[in-house]
């Protein structure tokens, strides 16, 4: 292993400030995803300082293990229990947050008198890791002589967490599967007795500003069809409102016509006229701004935008 | 480079690698067995691993209590697998009564005479309510992965009590408590309720833990190593600073005396309690107790007993407030899982009162600290296993458990039997004479009076006073009250019928007949450095 | 280097991870912030490797990473299941339990 040569001062220095400022985030941040990406933050930051304090098994593991797989599976669940939600910031129990601050800086406070000055210089690793030719075989000598019968029940807890996650998530089934003939069987009965369309539903919309997932495909008439986009959208309410968009253009590109035929613009609508759903990536003013028929280049757009509907 | 190969004490070690051996097979049988079959075996499995590792303890103690030449001679400890384990008298007492009561406790879990089914859910996964779930139930599925799960547990508390390093206390704190985890989530009936309790006591206990660990790292700064004999050397020869020691000892404290229920770290124990289901309360009741407190004395004597005189006093201030918490919320509680758990929770004082006292160096034949601790726990083991397997038998017009104290009232005219058995149960807990919760609290007192806390064991007696109401309110509302409306006893098996009427037997028993059992104990009862 | 600045900045890290745990309702966070109080135990356990010059106190920071990811995985099952009954990874939410 090659040792780092960075002075362990240096590293100190650099790491240490920037870890109890993860550290923070993980506290404040409103968002869980922030928390995870500020706990992730801290724990590479950790790796380094072993990896200058003669750690390097440890810094690698750090990396692998905490912070590759650990922080990666509360990122997996937090995805998978939403992670647009906010934590509520309102105390349910009056005080609380004041005084748990004035504990905790207690607890701290305590251990930093309590540890004071360890009075003992460090003794370094060399020999340490002298002994069995480096600090990997040194850990392994160890790991598998002195510490070899916790090892060994470390196996009974990395069962018991597979069993338990097993039993928790995994859903027996009960039923045989449906097999593709009786699906599409099914589909059929479906057409031919209350006349759901058989086929695939229709995509997004694909407008020359929105290519989204969030935007709606829009009917012959003008308006949007809610089987183009996933229900959990439509159910948050987050899609791109398409018929104010379509709205825009056939004002501008009515304006447009108008200008060949010599007559003054008119101008164009206000976006926000219609129910304007809390959208991904919805019409801003910017937009607006952006779509007005001032230039060569926009008419352009405007064309685009005709052509795709 | 050359590691040395490391030395195992296999018939040593076996108690603890037959209850392993039994949980690893239990999770194949799981994976290989169809579904019908699979019940019976993992039940015989578990007992069969749990009867079998306190034979091959009885065979180790026979064997230790012999010298070479066929003389009877005084069982000595000795170190197991390079030191993580120490095997000394003590540790047989503490496996012994993690053996016997682990098998009581696994027997009510396989309850299913009753409603047709065992406590735990068909289908963990199903969401509550839904159809899967009443699929599942129609299908008659179960979990019975909670007899492995169970077994693992008792793994991690077998060497919890015996470790001969803070490391490997570590890791067996982490065995014995991740599947009580899961199995807490695991009830059939309330499922919200006994998945709340899995969310608490997993948050709770693993922020437990964590102070735990800070207070080994500590530790471990202080001596140099996660020994405990060198933790017990260390005291007068270290050179560091002394507060890092101080604040070791205190955080991990922190994260023992959670395990045990001590105030102020009880807060989990009604919840939990309450909410998961009753065969495991059972369970957790007396087996999480034996090795917290198994614990609790080996690192506070062993390892920390040269420093007693900082934390006698801080322990002697947390016994009497447990005591107060336990035993006046006991008072106003009209859920008899609930009481119990307050029941708990007071006990987990007098316990401590023992600790205290840290009575080690006694006249022949007279109990210490250490073993008026474990008869205390083999007293409340036999009290508190049969009374959780008593409350599974009452129940409700929808076949739940009927846990409302109202629902008592008047059993003792509809079933003399059962009332008799359970007021005998908490006459123990109460600790009338002539029963074993009697003897349990005298010896536990007279540790602390010994150890120069008289004034601490006068307060224990008294708040104990006080809780014999809690006790006695209960049995005069199953004898002289009114019969309750909508409930009725449920047809139990030899399954549950066999830890009540053994535990009724040894609550008698050691009650009436302590001398056999204190005799054993004052044999082995000292801790091996 | 001076073991000192290393086992005060841990302190600290431990103070902010109990902080978190206390006040923080989404029992995720809550539980990283356990995560942030079992490396800042491993911290100490690296430096007071150094500071006595022998490998105990590493191998243990190596047991408490294995240790964390079974626990990980086990605390994480039982949020999502209490997530999945009930829409919900506040604390605040788990109250049925409350007298």
């Amino acid at each position: 292993m090659i040792p780092l040569t960075i002075e362990t001062d240096i590293v100190f220095w650099i790491c240490g400030p920037l870890m109890v400022a993860g550290a923070f985030g993980l506290v404040l941040f409103r968002k869980a995803v922030y928390s995870a990406l500020s706990m992730a933050f801290v724990m590479v930051n950790l790796a380094a300082l072993y990896a200058a304090m003669g750690a390097p098994l440890l810094a690698a593991a750090q990396i692998i293990v905490y912070t590759g797989a650990i922080m990666m599976l509360f990122l997996f669940v937090l995805m998978l229990v939403g992670v647009d939600r906010a934590d509520s910031l309102v105390e349910t129990i009056k005080g609380q947050r004041v005084w748990t601050a004035l504990a905790a800086i207690g607890v701290a406070g305590l251990i930093i008198a309590g540890i004071g000055h360890v009075a003992a210089a460090s003794a370094g690793l060399d020999s340490a890791n002298e002994a069995y030719g480096g600090n990997v075989q040194g850990l392994a000598a160890m790991l598998f002589n002195r510490y070899v019968f916790p090892f060994e029940l470390t196996s009974a807890l990395l069962i018991t967490a597979a069993v338990g996650a097993m039993v928790l998530a995994q859903h027996a089934r009960l039923t045989p599967k449906k097999t593709q003939a009786e699906r599409a069987a099914e589909r059929m009965e479906a057409y031919a007795t209350a006349g759901v369309h058989p086929g695939a539903l229709p995509n997004s919309g694909v407008i020359a500003r929105h290519n989204s997932i969030a935007t709606p495909a829009l009917l012959p008439d003008g308006s949007i069809s809610g089987e183009s986009v996933s229900e959990v959208l439509l159910g948050r309410g987050a899609i791109v409102d398409t018929p104010a968009l379509s709205a825009l253009t056939a004002a501008n590109f009515a304006g447009v016509a108008a200008e060949l035929e010599g007559e003054e613009p008119p101008v164009p609508p206000a976006l926000d006229t219609g129910p304007k759903p809390a959208s991904l990536e919805g019409a801003t003013p910017a937009d607006t701004a952006e779509l007005a028929p001032e230039s060569g280049a926009s008419d352009a757009a405007v064309e685009d935008e005709e052509e795709s509907k | 480079m050359n590691i040395a190969d490391p030395t195992f004490e296999w018939f040593a070690l076996s108690p603890v690698l037959a209850v392993l051996a039994a949980a690893c097979l239990g999770v194949l049988a799981e994976a290989f067995l169809p579904q019908k079959p699979r019940y019976y075996a993992q039940l015989a499995l578990a007992e069969i691993g749990l009867l079998g590792g306190f034979a091959l303890l009885v065979w180790n103690w026979s064997a230790a209590a012999v010298s070479a030449s066929g003389a009877p001679q005084a069982v000595t400890g000795a170190k197991l697998a390079m030191g993580a384990l120490v095997f000394d008298p003590p540790s047989y007492l503490f496996w012994g009564a993690l053996l016997v009561f682990g098998a009581l406790a696994v027997a009510v879990f396989g309850e299913r005479a009753m409603t047709g089914a065992t406590a735990f859910a068909a289908s963990v996964s199903a969401i509550p309510g839904s159809q899967a779930e009443a699929d599942a139930i129609a299908a008659k599925r179960e979990h019975t992965e909670v007899f492995p799960l169970a077994l693992f547990s008792l793994t991690g508390m077998m060497v919890f009590g015996s470790a001969g390093d803070l490391l490997t206390m570590f890791v067996a704190l982490e065995v014995m408590s991740l599947p009580l985890y899961l199995l807490s989530g695991m009830g059939r009936r309330r499922r919200l309720f006994s998945q709340e309790a899995a969310l608490k006591y997993f948050l709770l206990g693993s922020f437990a833990s964590a102070f735990f660990l800070f207070g080994m790292a500590l530790l471990y700064g202080y001596s140099g190593s996660f020994d405990f004999a060198v933790i017990d050397t260390s005291l007068a020869t270290s050179e560091m600073n002394r507060g890092i020691l101080l604040a070791g000892l205190g955080l991990m404290a922190v994260g023992l005396l959670f395990k045990m229920g001590v105030v102020p770290f009880q807060s989990w124990v009604p919840d939990v309690y309450a909410g998961a289901p009753t065969p495991v309360t059972g369970f957790m009741a007396i087996c999480t107790k034996l090795a917290a407190a198994a614990g609790l004395a080996r690192v506070f004597f062993v390892a920390l007993g040269g420093e007693r005189w900082s934390w006698q006093p801080v322990f002697a201030v947390l016994a009497i407030a447990t005591m107060a918490v336990g035993v006046i919320l006991a008072l106003s509680q009209t859920d008899l899982k609930r009481l119990l758990a307050y029941s708990a929770i007071s006990h987990a004082g007098f316990l401590l009162t023992a600790v205290v006292g840290a009575y080690q160096f006694v006249p022949e034949g007279q109990l210490n600290s250490l073993g008026a601790i474990f008869y205390y726990l083999v007293a409340y083991g036999f009290a508190t296993i049969p009374a959780f397997a008593i409350i599974t038998t009452l129940r409700d017009t929808s076949g739940g458990e009927a846990t409302d104290l109202a629902k008592w009232s008047g059993l003792g005219k509809s079933n003399p039997l059962l009332a008799g058995i359970f007021s005998l149960l908490l006459l123990s807990f109460a600790g009338i004479p002539l029963t074993a919760g009697f003897i349990g609290k005298w010896a536990v007192f007279a540790a602390a009076w010994q150890g120069g806390f008289w004034w601490l064991a006068i307060t224990g007696i008294g708040f104990s006073l006080v809780a014999a109401y809690v006790y006695i309110k209960v049995i005069v509302a199953m004898f002289f009250g009114e019969p309750a409306e909508g409930v009725q006893l449920g047809q139990a098996s030899m399954l549950t019928w066999l830890p009540i009427s053994l535990g009724a037997i040894g609550t008698l028993w050691l009650g009436l007949f302590p001398a056999q059992l204190m005799d054993l104990i004052a044999q082995a009862q000292v801790f091996v450095k | 280097m001076n073991p000192d600045l290393v086992l005060w900045l841990a302190a600290i890290l431990f103070g902010i991870g109990a902080l978190g745990l206390m006040t923080r309702r989404n029992a995720l966070v809550a539980f990283m912030c356990v995560e942030l109080m079992l490396n800042a135990a491993n911290l100490v356990l690296v430096t007071m490797s150094n500071v006595h010059g022998g490998l105990d106190g590493q191998v243990a920071a190596f047991f408490v990473m294995v240790v964390a990811a079974a626990e990980v995985t086990v605390g994480l099952s039982i949020i999502v299941m209490v997530y999945r009954s009930r829409r919900s990874t506040s604390v605040d939410a788990a109250n049925l339990l409350k007298q």
